[in-house]
């Protein structure tokens, strides 16, 4: 027996070593387009290969910042016929998956609209990190440890992304997510995470505001479905709600997601009669609710929702019963950029944009505003190869400014929140979102 | 045999054990009239509000209680928990939902744009559950020769873990097949999600969808039709001696893998009809909508007595309403409604282990 | 020839289907570019469209030759029709369906709305790039002529052929390394299982060293699994109690840990990682008391149903509003501290590759005492038998509940590693799933084995990362390897010695069954309770 445990243990152990004496030539780089031809540029450290940089003073072959680097850890380096690749980090597989898949889909259709950097291929590598803590740190290791990534999308979750930004912060890769919204994200000792949607804080802020003042409710109800991103949200809405001087008429009521009968929890609300209910959390559960308030006996009652619940879907799912429902975006109602990314969107993937997720124009957006900073810092050295500056990434990031997108001006702040316009209201009026009256 | 050795000493054990037992069943009833005398003191929920937490939970429960009797009739012959039946009720959904969408593009007449769905229903909805249990069936069956009957003999973790990797499997195939979309069940007009038949209760209006209606009378149409079909012809008596003793059933000229082959397809047709009915009630489908309530069913048919037909259905009806009563009688937060359901089953395998109505089975059984 | 057609016909309807479903969900697309890439030089020629046709043509060959191999391989006529049916009708299948999305695509209709993933695109390169009844047309003929092929090669290959030649080859191999000096050497030698402990605990101590960061990661959460699965492996494998609620102890660690250390305003307390690592192991201990106390009169599935039951209780508890102010709720439990050895902060994942490594040789130091002791004795006696062990004198209650306690305090062990690697313990990390997981790595593993648990854990957390270059279909191929595992191998990778006997046992002889652990257990058993 144990003589078995001992050989197994030895194998392992070996089996291990092979493959981490196999590591740099095998960096993970799942990539469809790898030229096997190229010699593996980690191999050459730039430095020392180009003899003639000395001999030739005016052009330096490697840019200041970028020498004694051997391992690219200041700067990434391409050697012409290389692609520059920014990873996109979301869930692919499992409950979850339509959120990761739609938002790399957007963030595809960028890099189609946006190929190249001076003359340099951009690729958008996709890594599935399931939606859990634990594969968002696992894929931003794989990431990390390659050294041609040079900028993340995502994590598309919170609490993905918070296991993921110590990692990539010690690797310095600026990271943009175009969906984690949670409000204590960007704080910490690192300058490496922004996002472009505001934060469950200043929606929350927001939508409180907009039901107590322009709405007029004074009775309110909030729901959540259980998950980090709606529980927050449903909180601050509560917290604000009563500051302005609302009342609350029942304490928040939690749902469990992915079912499809909410009429227990309707019900309870109904005994209290509430005037409007804010839901929080994403378009599943809330036309479900939609579709569900009449039958509980709160047809009287307003829906009012987050950024999760806004998108044809919502409307497709519940009907005839989202007339009338409230919800928030960060998408302007329409503009020609924004119309011929859904044509894009639409002819690529067959299905129309937003239909998968919300979050699609921001997928597009944190790509193209990514390959923006990339054109913007990358240094083309005397030796004909690109250098990235990882360090001038990060900080790039961090000062995006003015930077036009789907989803408006991206103009990030020193704590990296890069959506400084606040949100837009959208009701459902016979069968489409318009812009709610009042807003802003 | 060694029973009779021990009965001196289990006896003193058990005894004590009972003391347990009768001290926590005490304190749960008292804990339960205690937070119902409360929330009916305070009044905050009228005549109306309970008869609606009532239907919901009739109705949901018409649905558990078909898958329930799935796994009931896998467990009861093979003794394993068939943990793919979840997704082999999505994958029943999702064949209906293609046929609805087939029905209502096909225009019947081009003047006032009436497509077939809406121009004879009663047909439309027939092919939609023929083609969603057909479907279901031909998976359960291929489930079973494929990922479990070459593992019949051996040790019962076997096929629970391979059940596991089947049910991954199939969450896979139908997301990367339909894409990860949530799907919204096209209804005919006549079942319509917001219709139903309105009540005036305590001076307020409680609804009872047509769709909800629907669902218990085709349930309990099934339910009726299979306990014939296991009481009263050859199959179910196959299926019933197949169930009691295999070697014996095989001796007695039983052929037991077409029996047991037979009892997937009968799972599958239920399982179906029950994702048929789930999408016609909730309107919504996706690759994941089969798991949930699998676990919700498999525990309504421990509840009921696994392996007891009679007991899956009432175990798929209890435990339907108990989710939607319960947090209502203990005054807690809708979201421990799951809570609720486990902590029954749980108090019941403890207190009866063999579910509500379930049979004695001898131990080497269990 | 009936027969033979029969044959044919099944083999060619299920090729037929699963090449099918396996071009709808796109897979031969990811496939033929990662195998074009591989063989050919994806610069001159079109890599990804050859590697199609290669893969087409090597089902079609399997599926004449699973049809030609049960049936008459004696005679040639046989074999070559039955290849040659099956042929014919995956042929028939492909091709009709061909015709119909090609169809589709021709006149511009998109299906992606119900089909995700069959792209225009996608569509062009299934067809070859031809015009529908073109590739049709191509699709029939190659099938055809790989299925008669099959044919051919199963009658070449004839029945049983290649299995002899294996286990011939596999005999050889055994007797020449039992020749060999080394080995002869090796077993006479009286030190050498010290030096093979010496140079694996070496090894295992340089192995976070040479490892780039993602290894370390990866192999730190397969660690975790070791140590879980080696904890159920006490529970399950060697005490027979099914626990399909593991996850609530190692969520009790992972909590206790949590709410000890992080600086959050969840408890009042906040003290050391090494104090607060310690009472989350007792805590879980505790916990495993107290769970199993009421389920100890249960056996079998009702015991594992029950213990599912109380995972889901805690998940659900620990993520509702109820107990939010204690547990954060969904947020979970951030800033979770991580151990410092004489004030240097241990908080890398090498470090804690390291932690874990040595976690991993105490759990098994721990296991293999039990495993000699009297206790251990116990529960291999209790998991054969509950009655007969009982009235051998064994208290099976505190048995059992020792085992549980065991088992929870190892899973806490994880648990207290997992979150202050994490630096988060969330209610997403306490679901089914990992209890799931965790049993499937004994299983998989082989029960009662500790190589097993090695084995299993690379397989369930391993393999997935490993499997990265398959995108979306890791998971998909994830599941269907479990199916296919526990087909061929349902004894596990590495199953302990009596557990194999107990698969194969008719092909055994009688002696060796004797010497099996079960019956030594109870020997042993026996003799204590007599004393």
């Amino acid at each position: 027996m144990s003589k078995r445990l001992f050989s197994l243990l030895a194998l392992l152990v070996i089996a291990s070593m092979v493959l981490a004496a196999c590591q740099p030539a095998a960096t993970p780089t799942p990539t469809e387009e790898v030229v096997p031809t190229e010699e593996p540029m980690e191999t050459e450290p730039p430095a020392e290969t180009e003899p003639p940089a000395e001999t030739e003073p005016p052009v330096s072959a490697v840019p200041e910042e970028c020498q004694d680097d051997p391992d690219e850890k200041k700067c990434a380096v391409f050697a012409p016929g290389d692609t520059v690749k920014i990873g996109f980090a979301g869930p692919m597989t499992g409950d979850f998956s339509a959120f990761g898949i739609d938002i790399s889909q957007g963030g595809l259709i960028a890099v189609q609209d946006n190929p190249d950097v001076e003359g340099w291929q951009i690729e958008l590598l996709i890594q599935d990190t399931q939606g859990s803590g634990e594969g968002g740190a696992a894929v931003a290791n794989l990431y990390a440890a390659n050294p041609d990534v040079v900028a993340i999308s995502g994590h598309t979750f919170s609490g993905s992304a918070a296991a993921a930004i110590p990692i990539y912060n010690a690797a310095r890769i600026p990271m943009l997510s175009a969906s984690a919204t949670r409000a204590d994200l960007t704080q910490g000792d690192q300058d490496v995470f922004n996002r472009i949607p505001f934060t469950d804080d200043i929606q929350g802020t927001n939508a409180a505001e907009y039901l107590y003042n322009v709405l007029g409710v004074t009775q309110l109800a909030v729901m959540h479905d259980g998950d980090a991103y709606g529980q927050g949200l449903a909180e601050k809405v509560a917290e604000v709600f009563q500051q302005l001087g609302g009342t609350l008429v029942s304490p928040p009521v939690a749902i469990t997601a992915g079912e499809a009968d909410y009429t227990g929890p309707l019900n309870n609300l109904a005994a209290v009669a509430p005037e409007a209910i804010f839901y929080g959390g994403y378009y599943p559960e809330a036309a479900v609710i939609a579709s569900q308030m009449d039958v509980a006996g709160l047809g009287d009652a307003v829906l009012f929702s987050d950024d999760g619940t806004f998108g044809a879907t919502f409307i497709e799912l519940a009907g005839a019963a989202a007339e009338g429902a409230y919800a928030t975006s960060a998408l302007p109602p329409s503009s020609p950029e924004k119309d011929a990314f859904e044509a894009k969107f639409l002819e690529a993937y067959g299905v129309p944009a937003g239909s998968q997720s919300t979050f699609t124009w921001h997928g597009y957006d944190v790509v193209a505003a990514l390959i923006h900073v990339i054109r913007q810092v990358a240094i083309v050295g005397g030796d004909g190869n690109l250098y990235v500056p990882r360090e001038a990434m990060v900080q790039g990031v961090r000062s995006l400014s003015g930077f036009q997108g789907l989803t408006g001006d991206i103009t990030c702040n020193e704590a990296g929140e890069c959506n400084t316009a606040g949100p837009t209201f959208f009701v459902v009026q016979d069968g489409q979102w318009v812009e709610a009256p009042g807003g802003n | 045999m060694a029973e009779i050795a021990l009965t001196t000493r289990r006896k003193t054990r058990i005894s004590g054990f009972r003391i347990v037992q009768i001290i926590v069943a005490l304190l749960t009833i008292a804990f339960i009239t205690w937070r119902f005398v409360g929330v009916l003191q305070s009044g905050i929920y009228g005549t109306d509000t309970w008869l609606r937490f009532i239907i919901s939970g009739v109705i949901i429960g018409g649905v558990y209680s078909m898958i329930a009797i799935g796994y009931t009739l896998v467990y009861g012959i093979l003794f394993m928990i068939n943990f793919a039946h979840g997704e082999v009720m999505m994958l029943g959904a999702f064949s209906g939902y293609f046929v609805l969408e087939a029905l209502r593009s096909w225009i019947v007449d081009p003047v006032n744009e009436v497509t077939f769905l809406n121009a004879y229903p009663i047909p439309a909805i027939l092919l939609t559950f023929l083609v969603g249990m057909l479907t279901s069936m031909i998976i359960g069956v291929m489930l079973e020769r494929i990922a479990y009957r070459p593992l019949r003999g051996a040790p019962r973790l076997v096929p629970l873990i391979s059940a596991i990797g089947a049910s991954i499997f199939f969450q896979n195939l139908a997301q990367l097949l339909f894409g990860p979309v949530r799907r919204i069940y096209a209804n005919p007009t006549i079942l319509d999600r917001a219709n139903g038949i309105r009540l005036i209760v305590n001076e307020k209006t409680v609804v009872i969808q047509y769709t909800g209606i629907f669902t218990v009378i085709v349930s309990i149409l099934m339910l009726v039709g299979l306990y014939l079909l296991v009481q009263r012809t050859r199959l179910g008596r196959a299926m019933r001696a197949v169930a009691q003793d295999k070697p014996t059933a095989s001796l007695m000229g039983i052929d037991v893998d077409g029996v047991i082959s037979r009892t997937f397809m009968i799972s599958g047709i239920l399982a179906g009809a029950a994702g048929v009915l789930w999408g016609i009630h909730n309107g919504i489908i996706y690759h994941y909508v089969g798991f949930i309530p699998g676990i919700k069913a498999f525990t309504a048919a421990v509840l009921g007595g696994i392996g007891n037909i009679p007991g899956a259905m009432l175990g798929g009806y209890f435990l339907g309403i108990v989710e939607n009563l319960g947090p209502a009688i203990l005054g807690i937060d809708f979201q421990l409604k799951d809570v609720i359901a486990f902590s029954i089953l749980v108090l019941v395998l403890i207190f009866r282990p063999t579910g509500i109505l379930g049979e004695v089975l001898s131990e080497e059984k269990v | 020839m009936g027969d033979n057609i029969r044959a044919g016909l099944i083999s060619g309807i299920a090729f037929g289907v699963i090449i099918i479903i396996t071009s709808l969900i796109g897979f031969f697309g990811t496939v033929s570019a990662l195998l074009g890439e591989f063989l050919f030089d994806p610069k001159t020629q079109p890599a990804a469209l050859y590697s199609l046709v290669l893969i087409l043509a090597l089902l079609g060959l399997w599926a004449g030759i699973r049809a030609a191999k049960p049936v008459g391989t004696d005679r040639w006529s046989g074999a070559l029709v039955s290849g040659a049916v099956a042929g014919l009708s995956t042929g028939l299948f492909v091709g009709i369906y061909t015709l119909i999305i090609g169809g589709f695509n021709a006149r511009g209709l998109d299906i992606r709305g119900y089909l995700a993933q069959m792209s225009p695109d996608a569509i062009r390169f299934l067809l070859f790039q031809l015009p529908p009844a073109t590739a049709a047309l191509s699709y029939f003929l190659l099938f055809t002529t790989t299925g008669l092929a099959g044919g051919f090669l199963a009658k070449t290959l004839g029945r049983g052929r290649l299995k002899k030649a294996n286990q011939q080859l596999k005999s050889k191999i055994t007797e020449l390394w039992e020749s060999t000096s080394v080995a002869v050497w090796l077993s006479k030698f009286p030190y050498t299982q010290y030096i093979v402990y010496g140079a694996i605990i070496i090894l295992a101590l340089l192995l976070p060293i040479s490892l780039g960061q993602y290894w370390n990661f990866t192999l730190g959460t397969v660690g975790v699994y070791v140590l879980m699965g080696l904890g159920i492996n006490i529970v399950v494998g060697m005490a027979g109690l099914l626990d399909l609620g593991y996850v609530a102890f190692f969520a009790v660690g992972a909590y206790t840990v949590g709410l000890l250390t992080s600086p959050q305003q969840l408890s009042q307390f906040q003290i050391d990682f090494w104090p607060a690592a310690f009472l989350a192991i007792v805590i879980a201990a505790i916990t495993g008391i107290i769970l199993g106390f009421p389920v100890l009169r249960l056996r079998g599935d009702y015991l594992a149903i029950v213990t599912l039951g109380f995972g889901e209780i805690i998940r659900i508890l620990v993520r509702s509003d109820l107990l939010s102010d204690f547990t954060g709720g969904p947020q979970g439990v951030r800033q979770i501290d991580g151990p410092s050895l004489f004030g240097i902060s241990l908080t890398n994942d090498r470090a804690y590759l390291y932690m874990i490594i040595l976690a991993i040789m105490l759990a098994i130091f721990v296991t293999i005492r039990f495993k000699d002791s009297r206790v251990g004795r116990a529960w291999v006696a209790m998991r054969e038998d509950e009655t007969v062990s009982q009235a051998m004198g064994i208290n099976t209650y505190t048995t059992k509940l020792l085992a549980f306690a065991v088992g929870a305090a190892f899973a806490g062990l994880g648990g207290v590693l997992f979150a202050s690697r994490n630096q988060y313990i969330g209610p997403e990390d306490a679901n089914l799933l990992v209890s799931i997981n965790v049993l499937a790595v004994v299983i998989v593993g082989g029960m009662g084995s500790i190589p097993g648990v090695f084995l299993g854990a690379f397989v369930l957390k391993g393999l997935p990362e490993i499997m990265r270059q398959l995108q979306d279909y890791r998971i998909l191929a994830f599941g269907a390897l479990l199916v296919v595992m526990m087909i061929v191998r349902p004894e596990g990778l590495w199953p302990s010695q009596r557990r194999r006997l107990e698969m194969h046992e008719e092909e055994l002889p009688l002696e060796e069954l004797e010497e099996t652990e079960a019956i030594g257990a109870l020997e042993a058993a026996l003799e204590e309770s007599t004393k």
